[in-house]
C-alpha cells in the first residue's frame, strides 16, 4: 500500500516537489530560466513514469473510493504531461518569472489529481487546482485593463460552474449515498428524476468551464485578454483535463437518452457557432477562442456514443487537439514577433520564416480536419463511434459543422502563402529558437501518435 | 519478385523525395525532382510490364495500422489502377521537364508540392482500404490548393477557394458513406473492417446501398467533374499554372472516374442497376454541355478545359454501361484523356510561357513554330478521337457499350430516355470535331503576324512529348494487349453487376486481387 502510495503517485509527487523548489527560487528573487529548465525536467521524469506504469499495466487503488490509477489515469496524465513538456520547452526562451512556472505546475497538479480521482471530493478538487491557478496566470505580467476584466470575468463564471457541479455532487449524494463516481454513472441508466438532475447539473458545469456553446461567454475575452502563452495553455491543457475530467466522471457507462440529446444538442450547436462565429475574427487569440468552442463541441459529442469507445476517442482527440494547438500558437508567436495579436502577421509568412509557417499552415488545416493529418484521425474516431451508435443525424450535422470551420482555416494557410509585400521584420531569435525547438518537439508528437494510433488505443 | 517492383515504393519515392527537396539546398532540387519522378517512372513501368492481370498478390502492401478498427496501410495493384499508375507517373515526369525553365520550377515549395501531389494521387489509386483511399484523396487537396494560390494567376486565391471547398463539400459525404460501411462492417461480422475486400462481402440493404451510392457518385461528379457540378472547374483551370492545371485535368480529374468504377459499381450493384439510367443521361448532359460550351469559348484555355469537361463525361457514360466493351471503353478513355488533355495543357502552358498573356490571340503557328503545331495537332487529334489514336478506342467502346446497353433497355421497356441520351452522345464527337479543328485552324493558321516572336520547341521540349505521343498511338493501333492485363478486373466489374450481391462468392471478389483460383 505505502509503495503504491509512492510508486503510483509519483508524477504527483514530482510535481509538488517541483512546487515547493520553486517556491524557494522565488523567495530568492532570480533563476526563472532554472525554473524553465526545472519544469521541464520534472515534466519529463513524469513522463518516464508514466510510461514505465504503462509498460508494465500497473494498477492500483490508492485510497478506496477516492484515488484508483487505472488505465484511463496513467493514459490522460502521459497525455498532459507531454503537452507539460512541449509547452513547457516552448516557454523557456521567454524570460518567465518563477511565479509562472508555479502557477502552471499547480495547474498540472490539479489535472493530475482529476486524473486520478475515482470519488468526487478529489475530483473535485482537482478540477479547482486546475483553474485557479488560471485566473491569476491571466493577470499575471499582461500589464493591460482588458486582462484583469477577462481575469475576473473567467473567475466568476467559474466559480459559478464550481457551484454547480457541487450542487450536482450533494444531489448525486443524497440519491445514491455515496461520493464514488462509479455509483453516480450506475444510476445514470435509470430514468430517477434526482440523478438526472445531478447530471445536468454536473454536465452544464463542465460545460462553462470547458466553454461550450452556450456557456461559452467567457472564452473569447479572456483568451484575448491573455498573454499568448496564457492563452496557449488555457485552450490546450485547461481545456483538454476539463473535458478529460468530464469523461471521467461519465465515461464508464452510457448516458441514458435525456442526457444524449442534451449533450448532443449542445455539442453540435458549440460546432456550428464557434466555426460561424470564428470566420469573422481577424485577432488570432479571439479566433483561437472561437475555435476552441468548436472543438470543445466535437469532445463532448463523443459522449453521445454508446459502444464503449468513448473514453478512448476523446484520450486520442484531446491528444492531438492539445498538441495541435500548442504548435499552432508556437508558430504563430514566432511569426508574429511583436506580439500584435493581428492575423495580418500571417501574410506572407512562407516567405519570411518557410519552417514555422509550414508546421502552422499544416496545424491549423489538422485542426481543421484535413486527412492525412493527425486532426483527421481524431474526428475520424469519434465520428464512427458516434455513426456507430446510430445518431446519423447528428453527425451529419457535425460533419457540416466542420466543413464551414475549413473555410477560416483555409483563410489563414492562404495568408501564410500570399506573396511577401514588406521588408522581412526579425524576430527576437533566441525566444524563437526555444519555440522553434517546442514546436518540433510538438510535431514529432503528433507524428507519433498518427502513425501509432494504439498508444492511446490499447 | 525482384525489389524494383515494390509496389510501396510508388509512393514512398515522391513522398521521400519531397521531404529531400525541401529540406535540401536549392540548388540541385530540380534535379533531384526529375530523378524521383523518372524513377518513380520506371517503376511504374516494370509493374505494367510485369503485370498480367493475375499476379496482383505480388503488388501488394498490407501493414496494420490502427488495428481495432481495420484500417490497413493494403496497397496493390489491381486492373483498375493499371493504366492510371502508369499516367499518372508519366504526366509528372512530363509536368516537370516542360516547366523545367519557368520561374516557378527553381523554388523548391513548387517541387516539393508536386511531388507530394503525385504520392498522394499513386496513393489514392493503389489503396485497398477505404479509410486509406479517403486520406490519399482528400491529401490531394491540400498541395493542389498551395499550387493554385501560391504560382496561379492573378485571381488565384477565389481559384484555390472555390477548388478545395467545392471538392471538400463531395469529400465530406464520401467519408460519410465510408464510416457507414464500415459500421456495417462491424454490425454484420462483429470486427470493424474499412479493407475493400472485406466490404464486398457486406449484405448492403438497399437504403444504405442507395447513400453510399449517391455519396460515392456526388463526390465523383464534383472531382471529374459532371455538368451541374463543375463550376468550380473554368476558374482553377484558368488560374493554376500550366503545370497544375495539366496534373488536374490529366490524372486528377481521373480520381473521380476512377472511384466510379472501383467504389460506387462495386459495392452498390442493385442501386447501380437501377441508377444506370438516370446516370447515362446526366453523362450525355454533360457532354453535350462541355462541348458546346466549348464551343463558344475564345479564350483556348477554357476551350479546352471543356473539352476535357465533356470528354469525363464519355466516362461515366462508360462505366454505368456495364458491358464489358464500354468498361474497357471507360479505361481506355481515363489514359487516353489524361495523355492528350495532359499534353494540351503543357503545350498551351508553353506557349504562354513564351508570349505571356498574348498566347490566346497567337495564329499561324504552323509557319512560326512547326514542330510546336505538329504536336499541338497530334494531340487534338486524339482529342477528337480520330481513328488509330487512343481517343478512338476509348470513345468507340464506350458508345459501343453504352448502345448495346441502351437497346437492351429499349428493348426490355425500360424506355427510349437512354437510347436517345446515347445517340445524343455520338453528336458530342462531331461537336469535339467542330470545336476542336476550329481551335486548331485559329492557332495554327490564318494571318501571321510580324511583331510576334515565337521560338519553336527546342530539344527537350519536344523530346518530353515523345512518351505521351507514343502511348496514345500504341493504345490506338493494338489495344489488346492492354485489355488483356485489365481483362479480370473488367469482368469483376461487370459481374458485380449482374449477379445479386448474395450470389457473390467469396473467389469472384478475390479475382481482383490475384488469389491462386483467380481467373
Amino acid at each position: 500500500m505505502a509503495a503504491d502510495l509512492f510508486y503510483g503517485l509519483l508524477p504527483e509527487h514530482f510535481l509538488l516537489a517541483l512546487l515547493v523548489v520553486l517556491m524557494f527560487i522565488e523567495i530568492i528573487g532570480r533563476g526563472g530560466r532554472a525554473a524553465g529548465i526545472l519544469f521541464t525536467i520534472v515534466m519529463i521524469s513524469g513522463c518516464a513514469v508514466l510510461l514505465n506504469q504503462l509498460g508494465q499495466n500497473y494498477s492500483a487503488m490508492i485510497v478506496a473510493d477516492e484515488i484508483v490509477i487505472d488505465h484511463f489515469a496513467l493514459v490522460a496524465r502521459l497525455v498532459v504531461f507531454a503537452c507539460g513538456i512541449v509547452y513547457g520547452v516552448s516557454c523557456l526562451g521567454n524570460n518567465e518569472k518563477p511565479k509562472f512556472w508555479i502557477l502552471l505546475t499547480s495547474s498540472l497538479l490539479g489535472a493530475s489529481i482529476v486524473f486520478v480521482s475515482s470519488g468526487f471530493i478529489s475530483l473535485f478538487l482537482g478540477i479547482e487546482l486546475l483553474s485557479l491557478p488560471a485566473f491569476a496566470l491571466i493577470v499575471h505580467r499582461a500589464g493591460n485593463t482588458n486582462a484583469t476584466e477577462a481575469a475576473l470575468k473567467y473567475l466568476l463564471l467559474s466559480a459559478v460552474a464550481s457551484a454547480m457541479i457541487l450542487f450536482g455532487i450533494s444531489m448525486t449524494y443524497g440519491n445514491v449515498g455515496t461520493l464514488v463516481i462509479r455509483d453516480f454513472a450506475g444510476s445514470l441508466s435509470s430514468d430517477n428524476l434526482l440523478s438526472v438532475v445531478a447530471a445536468i447539473l454536473i454536465l452544464c458545469g463542465f460545460f462553462l468551464k470547458a466553454a461550450v456553446f452556450p456557456f461559452h461567454g467567457w472564452a473569447p475575452d479572456a483568451y484575448s485578454g491573455a498573454r499568448l502563452q496564457v492563452t496557449t495553455m488555457l485552450s490546450s491543457i485547461v481545456k483538454g483535463a476539463v473535458v478529460l475530467a468530464l469523461v471521467r466522471v461519465f465515461g464508464a457507462s452510457p448516458l441514458n437518452d435525456h442526457l444524449v440529446g442534451m449533450v448532443a444538442i449542445f455539442g453540435i450547436a458549440s460546432i456550428l457557432y464557434g466555426n460561424l462565429s470564428a470566420m469573422s475574427q481577424t485577432q488570432f487569440k479571439r479566433l483561437l477562442a472561437y475555435s476552441s468552442i468548436a472543438h470543445a463541441g466535437y469532445m463532448v459529442f463523443a459522449l453521445v456514443d454508446n459502444t464503449g469507445h468513448r473514453t478512448e476517442d476523446v484520450l486520442y482527440y484531446v491528444a492531438i487537439y492539445a498538441l495541435t494547438t500548442i504548435v499552432a500558437c508556437s508558430c504563430f508567436a514566432i511569426l508574429d514577433p511583436g506580439d500584435n495579436d493581428d492575423l495580418d502577421a500571417l501574410n506572407g509568412a512562407f516567405a519570411k520564416r518557410p519552417l514555422p509557417a509550414v508546421l502552422m499552415a499544416l496545424s491549423l488545416l489538422s485542426l481543421a480536419g484535413i486527412p492525412p493529418l493527425p486532426g483527421f484521425l481524431g474526428k475520424l474516431m469519434i465520428f464512427k463511434s458516434v455513426i456507430a451508435s446510430g445518431y446519423q443525424w447528428p453527425a451529419v450535422l457535425a460533419f457540416a459543422g466542420s466543413f464551414v470551420g475549413v473555410t477560416f482555416y483555409l483563410g489563414m494557410v492562404a495568408r501564410i502563402f500570399k506573396p511577401q509585400t514588406e521588408q522581412a521584420v526579425a524576430g527576437n531569435l533566441t525566444r524563437s529558437s526555444w519555440v522553434l525547438g517546442g514546436t518540433l518537439l510538438g510535431v514529432f508528437l503528433l507524428v507519433l501518435l498518427a502513425v501509432f494510433p494504439g498508444l492511446v488505443f490499447i | 519478385m525482384s525489389e524494383i517492383m515494390n509496389v510501396e515504393l510508388l509512393i514512398a519515392l515522391p513522398f521521400i523525395g519531397a521531404f529531400l527537396v525541401a529540406f535540401l539546398p536549392a540548388t540541385g532540387s530540380r534535379l533531384l525532382s526529375l530523378l524521383v519522378t523518372l524513377a518513380t517512372l520506371s517503376v511504374a513501368g516494370n509493374i505494367f510490364a510485369t503485370f498480367d492481370g493475375t499476379n496482383s498478390a505480388d503488388f501488394t502492401l498490407n501493414i496494420p495500422w490502427m488495428n481495432d478498427l481495420g484500417v490497413n496501410l493494403h496497397l496493390a495493384v489491381d486492373g483498375l489502377n493499371l493504366y492510371l499508375l502508369l499516367l499518372t507517373t508519366l504526366i509528372f515526369a512530363v509536368v516537370l521537364v516542360c516547366s523545367w525553365t519557368t520561374a516557378a520550377c527553381r523554388r523548391p515549395l513548387f517541387l516539393t508540392l508536386l511531388l507530394f501531389l503525385e504520392a498522394g494521387l499513386v496513393g489514392t489509386f493503389l489503396s485497398q482500404n477505404l479509410i486509406l483511399f479517403f486520406i490519399f484523396w482528400e491529401a490531394v487537396l491540400i498541395p493542389m490548393f498551395i499550387m493554385i494560390l501560391v504560382f496561379g494567376g492573378a485571381k488565384s486565391k477565389s481559384a484555390a477557394f472555390t477548388f478545395f471547398l467545392y471538392t471538400l463539400a463531395g469529400s465530406v459525404l464520401l467519408l460519410a458513406a465510408i464510416i457507414l460501411l464500415g459500421v456495417v462492417s462491424w454490425q454484420q461480422t462483429g470486427v470493424w473492417s474499412f479493407e475493400y475486400n472485406d466490404i464486398l462481402n457486406l449484405q448492403l440493404n438497399w437504403e444504405m446501398q442507395l447513400f453510399v451510392f449517391t455519396a460515392i457518385v456526388l463526390a465523383c461528379a464534383i472531382k471529374c467533374p459532371l455538368f451541374p457540378l463543375h463550376s468550380w472547374l473554368p476558374l482553377a483551370y484558368s488560374e493554376s499554372p500550366a503545370a497544375g492545371t495539366a496534373i488536374m485535368a490529366g490524372a486528377l480529374s481521373k480520381m473521380g472516374a476512377f472511384a466510379l468504377i472501383k467504389l460506387a459499381v462495386p459495392l452498390c450493384p442493385q442501386v447501380a442497376v437501377f441508377a444506370a439510367p438516370w446516370l447515362l443521361v446526366w453523362a450525355v448532359i454533360s457532354i453535350l454541355y462541355g462541348a458546346i460550351m466549348a464551343l463558344r469559348q475564345t479564350d483556348i484555355k477554357l476551350l479546352v478545359a471543356y473539352s476535357s469537361l465533356s470528354h469525363m463525361g464519355y466516362i461515366v457514360l462508360g462505366v454505368f454501361s456495364f458491358y464489358e466493351t464500354a468498361l474497357h471503353g471507360a479505361l481506355f478513355q481515363t489514359f487516353s484523356h489524361g495523355l492528350a488533355v495532359g499534353g494540351l495543357f503543357l503545350l498551351l502552358g508553353l506557349l504562354e510561357q513564351r508570349l505571356g498573356d498574348d498566347y490566346k490571340n497567337v495564329t499561324a503557328l504552323s509557319t512560326a513554330a512547326p514542330r510546336f503545331a505538329v504536336l499541338l495537332l497530334l494531340f487534338i487529334l486524339t482529342s477528337i478521337a480520330l481513328p488509330l489514336t487512343s481517343g478512338f478506342t476509348g470513345e468507340f467502346m464506350i458508345l459501343l457499350g453504352a448502345f448495346q446497353k441502351a437497346f437492351a433497355l429499349w428493348q426490355g421497356q425500360a424506355g427510349a430516355t437512354s437510347l436517345v441520351a446515347v445517340l445524343f452522345a455520338c453528336s458530342g464527337i462531331v461537336l469535339g470535331a467542330g470545336y476542336m479543328l476550329r481551335f486548331a485552324r485559329k492557332i495554327l493558321y490564318g494571318k501571321s503576324r510580324q511583331e510576334m516572336i515565337l521560338p519553336d520547341l527546342g530539344l527537350r521540349e519536344t523530346l518530353v512529348f515523345v512518351p505521351l505521343l507514343f502511348l496514345i498511338l500504341w493504345v490506338g493501333i493494338a489495344p489488346a494487349g492492354y485489355m488483356a492485363k485489365v481483362q479480370p478486373a473488367v469482368t469483376f466489374v461487370a459481374e458485380r453487376v449482374d449477379s445479386t450481391p448474395a450470389s457473390i462468392d467469396l473467389s469472384l471478389a478475390t479475382v481482383l486481387h490475384g488469389d491462386a483460383n483467380g481467373r
